[in-house]
């Protein structure tokens, strides 16, 4: 008893004192941003016939059908092709913004305002990358995915400088932007514009007056108390998100696997052939023969695949063997994004599994993006003989 | 969950200035009860949700038949989900959607040409194409799955969204004609019929299996084409 009591108060300090798994959150933040963000320059030249007022999914059908329902979409305020316009353009801006991580949290919840309002417009054109997408564009509000490989974590380092040199650091483009959403809010919820199912709308005032209350608490408590109060609150609705994240990801592979497992084609090792040989999925003909031209291969992809997915979620509790699948999943989902000609689904997947990489291979992997990038910077920088990895620069990435 | 070491080090203090971090051993007993609530809160809206999902993607089961529209109406509309990705058992036919139409032409006469197969057309772009879109892989394929899904055998619709799928399916193929320019100079289409044709995949050149490769045809009726629908562009 005496053991259970201490291992859950140590796991009370853990979810309370800091935010876990920032390189992680981060690689997901910048994963499914990057992914929308392809995702909408791809489909440019289509947006129109997918969620524009005149498409085949007419703005009077999409209304009838959201009528029923309540999902949230800003393209149901006005069928003005302005409007829409104006919708996809921000759409494309929030998921650069939060890519970068500028002003995270509050482009985490732009992203998901353009997510769901393009998504829910039409939902009969997605498919399921589009419902990682959407799914995950509302979790990850609920985290601090800005903390590292981010704008804000960089501003936040020269804020720290700043002060350590005495100077005082004012911030007016987050009240600015506050204020701003804040009209915005206001008056799509006074104009009924808010009116459908509650999570969104409870989102969004959720955020817009955690935002208030935070700013308030770190400009005029006069003791620390309230703002590690704040501080504590964040770190438990981060680590409450990033547990919903990847039991969400568990229950993806989870459900793929044991319902493949009743199927007779996953049981006779032929069901990798037949996906691979549907026109709408065969994008590349002779691709897909000279994969499948070998039954036993088939068959062992097939018996492969169901058993990664089925086991994937009890692998967590050994990292290397947790590794080990992951890494074979991230290289079935490369393989799916060409052969089967899903790159989106594909790269929404990924980013999904991102959530399990190990800090050490991501930290790894930022040293090296910072590298890189110095790397350019000299050689854009003329004469001067190129320095050897400056240790400071090369902890651009990874702000400790 | 442990399967990864999270780094220490990664804090930051969002607050205009460097607060001590020591999570709630750094405060006093009333805020200390306020962050345990916190905590009980998110702790249980946590399990409950992720409760609420598992219900909704497993099978129909003794809990979910009980608390059926408590499920619905926790994961309707925003949290909707479906991973039975090609299981039980992936599709083993290429269901192609074929669409034929009668033309006025401008002298009035009346014509109807011969059957366009719309998911060739598709599968022409889809073919060596390393992005393909989601018009030319999902639109017409999910249209037809709708249409079918809200549809009895006899082809009539139930209830709305049986007619939600009629008007979007016959947007799409007017869409389309009007893409391959069916109408003719001066002529409007005025009715359209479309039917499936389904053939099954020829099972793989290893397998003794034996497979039908006779197309099955599913016709629907001819729709009539609402005038203001016939010249419409989405561009």
């Amino acid at each position: 008893m005496n053991r259970f009591a201490l291992a859950l108060s140590a796991g009370i300090a853990r979810v309370t004192e800091c935010a876990l798994g920032p390189y992680q959150t981060a690689v997901v933040r910048i994963g499914f941003a990057a992914t929308w963000l392809l995702f909408l320059l791809r489909e440019l030249p289509h947006r129109h016939e997918l969620y524009g007022p005149g498409g085949p999914w007419s703005f009077d059908l999409a209304q009838q059908l959201i009528g029923t329902n309540g999902a949230f979409t800003a393209l149901i305020w006005t069928d003005g092709r302005l409007w829409f316009e104006v919708v996809y353009a921000l759409a494309v801006l929030f998921a650069v913004l939060l890519l970068l991580g500028w002003r995270t949290r509050t482009m985490s919840v732009l992203f998901m305002v353009g997510v769901l309002s393009l998504q829910n417009r039409s939902i009969f054109m997605g498919d399921g990358g589009d419902n990682v997408l959407h799914l995950m564009s509302m979790y990850l509000v609920f985290t601090r995915c800005g903390r590292v490989w981010s704008l804000d974590a960089r501003r936040a380092d020269r804020e720290q400088a700043a002060r350590a040199r005495g100077e005082r650091v004012t911030d007016r483009v987050g009240p600015a932007l506050w204020a701003v959403l804040g009209f915005v809010l206001v008056a799509a919820t006074l104009a009924g514009r808010l009116d459908g199912d509650l999570t969104v709308p409870l989102i969004l005032w959720t955020v817009w007056i955690a935002q208030a209350v935070w700013w308030v608490v770190g400009h005029r408590a006069r003791t620390a108390e309230p703002r590690v109060l704040l501080d504590v609150i964040a770190n438990i609705v981060h680590n409450g998100a990033l547990f919903v994240i990847m039991a969400e990801a568990c229950l993806i592979y989870a459900t793929a696997g044991w319902y493949k497992i009743q199927g007779s084609r996953w049981q006779d090792g032929t069901a990798v052939y037949y996906p691979l040989h549907l026109d709408y999925f065969s994008p590349w003909p002779a691709l897909a023969d000279a994969l499948s031209a070998s039954g036993t291969m088939v068959m062992l992809v097939t018996y492969g695949t169901v058993l990664v997915q089925v086991a994937f979620p009890f692998t967590l509790f050994n990292r290397r063997v947790k590794n080990v699948l992951l890494a074979a999943m991230i290289f079935e989902h490369a393989v799916i994004a060409v052969v089967l000609g899903l790159p989106f689904f594909s790269l929404a997947m990924i980013a999904a599994d991102a959530v399990f990489l190990p800090t050490t291979f991501l930290r790894r992997l930022g040293a090296w993006a910072a590298r890189v990038r110095v790397r350019r910077a000299d050689r854009a920088a003329l004469p001067r003989p190129r320095s050897p990895e400056n240790p400071e620069q090369a902890h651009v990435g990874s702000p400790s | 969950m442990d399967a990864y070491d999270t780094a220490g080090d990664a804090r930051h203090g969002p607050g205009p200035e460097p607060a001590p971090r020591k999570g709630v051993a750094a405060l006093s007993l009333r805020y200390q009860i306020a962050a345990a609530l916190a905590l009980a809160v998110v702790a249980v809206a946590v399990c409950v949700h992720i409760g609420m999902v598992f219900l909704h993607v497993a099978p129909s089961n003794t809990v979910s038949k009980k608390h059926g529209p408590a499920i619905e109406d926790w994961i309707y509309p925003e949290f909707e989900q479906n991973w039975k990705l090609f299981a039980p058992n992936p599709l083993q036919q290429n269901i192609a959607v074929q669409v034929r139409a009668e033309i006025r032409e401008p002298d009035g006469g009346i014509r109807t040409t011969g059957w366009y197969d719309l998911s060739a057309h598709d599968g022409r772009d889809i073919d060596g194409n390393l992005l393909p879109s989601h018009t030319q892989q999902n639109e017409l394929r999910r249209a037809w799955d709708f249409l079918v899904a809200t549809h009895d055998n006899d082809n009539r619709p139930v209830g709305l969204r049986g007619d939600l799928a009629e008007s979007y399916l016959r947007r799409i193929v007017v869409l389309r004609l009007d893409r391959e320019d069916a109408a003719g100079p001066g002529g409007l289409v005025e009715r359209v019929q479309i039917r499936s044709r389904t053939t099954n995949v020829r099972p793989p050149e290893w397998s003794q299996e034996q497979v039908s490769d006779k197309p099955m045809y599913r016709e629907l009726p001819w729709w009539e084409v609402p005038e203001d629908e016939a010249e419409g562009d989405p561009a």
